[in-house]
């Protein structure tokens, strides 16, 4: 990775902040609604036993059903909380191995709230098994989220925005597909100040536009080391 | 009278639950899991209250509470959300909205605010009906 300026450490500073607050704020308010759920199911069966107190008869089946309910909606709350766990450790490492699909996987998994309220859905399945570089998994994540936001707005009448990783000669490529008037502006991210310029350089990765396929592509070169001084 | 309510939010599992706890305390609830589909709605019915979730897909609550408020100033809205902040609650309440409340809700707060409402609207269209008899009784000649 390339050491960078005392600037480009602040501009990246504070769009990690940023990124973060952002996917805390989503989770925390996706969170809520699974225990609004929860509270409502809950204040059901307590209805239901009142009106069962007061001598009618009740299926209990109903009951199994709300109960049922309620641990799918821990289940998928904890999914959530899951992601942004896995989010917050990535934190920790500034150079390590990662499996690009699974974290394509996590970063469209934190996304998938933002992008159904724009009527998209978010598909990961064409990614690359096994591919994985060295890098800084948070940097890269905040990066994939960048490219999201700038592609949600260009996906096209399938309503569907593929994300696809493969490998590359010197490190992973990850694409974002099914867009439309995909244009070179698109590859600017937040603008030359933005951290996701310092961070490009950073990661040594770059940011192209394919007109032609209708892609975003995202391109990033493995470190040779990672932290602990495995050789990649 | 029963409160005839409408409940909008793109989650489907809450505001089933919510309605049949609603109906259980003496409302009459419709849903609705769109902003779109909920202004179709509000067009062909008269409700006295609009339960809005802010976010959702399409057309989001703040836009669902102009568009309601335009086309039915006397309907009340109530933003029932989590994804509550002070900024959201201030331009809902400036774009009419009688109450912001945050999910979970319990739901004596709810059922509190639906009262209210009701009993806001039912003021409003008292007084306009009573702004058409005066205008009746100006225009007519004895």
């Amino acid at each position: 990775m390339t050491i960078t300026t005392a600037e480009d450490w602040r501009v990246i500073s504070g769009e990690s902040l940023r990124f973060f607050g952002e996917m805390s704020a989503t989770v925390s308010h996706e969170i809520r609604n699974k225990l609004a759920v929860i509270n409502e199911k809950a204040g059901l069966i307590q209805d239901i036993a009142l009106a069962m107190k007061s001598g009618r008869s009740i299926d209990p089946d109903r009951l199994e059903v709300q109960a049922g309910k309620i641990i799918d909606q821990i289940r998928q709350a904890n999914q959530i909380v899951g992601a942004l766990s896995r989010l917050g450790h990535s934190v920790n490492a500034t150079r390590t191995r990662i499996d690009v699909a699974e974290l394509v996987g996590l970063v469209a998994e934190l996304y998938g709230r933002k992008a159904s309220q724009a009527e998209i859905s978010i598909d990961t399945t064409g990614s690359a098994v096994g591919v994985s570089v060295i890098t800084s998994p948070f940097l890269l994540e905040d990066l994939i989220g960048a490219c999201i936001d700038v592609a949600l707005p260009r996906v096209d009448a399938t309503r569907t925005m593929a994300i696809a990783s493969e490998s590359s000669s010197d490190g992973a490529i990850v694409r974002f597909q099914h867009l439309e008037g995909v244009d070179d502006s698109d590859t600017q991210l937040g603008g030359e100040h933005s951290g996701f310029h310092a961070m490009l350089a950073m990661l040594g990765g770059r940011v192209v536009a394919d007109c032609r396929r209708g892609e975003l592509v995202l391109e990033i070169r493995s470190c040779e080391q990672s932290e602990s001084g495995s050789q990649l | 009278m029963k409160e005839k309510v409408l409940l909008v939010d793109d989650e489907e599992e809450f505001i089933e639950t919510l309605a049949e706890r609603m109906r259980t305390r003496g409302m009459e609830v419709s849903t609705s899991n769109s902003g779109a589909d909920a202004l179709q709605l509000v067009d062909d019915e008269d409700f006295d209250v609009v339960v809005l979730d802010l976010k959702m897909p399409g057309i989001d609550g703040l836009d669902a509470l102009k568009r309601i408020k335009r086309r039915r100033p006397d309907v009340q809205v109530v933003l029932l959300t989590g994804y509550a902040t002070v900024e959201k609650g201030v331009e809902a309440i400036k774009e009419g909205a009688l109450e912001f409340l945050e999910k979970p809700v319990d739901i004596s707060s709810l059922t509190e605010a639906i009262h209210k409402a009701k009993a806001t609207k039912m003021i409003l269209v008292e007084k306009e009906t009573e702004e058409r008899i005066k205008e009746i009784l100006h225009h007519q000649s004895w």
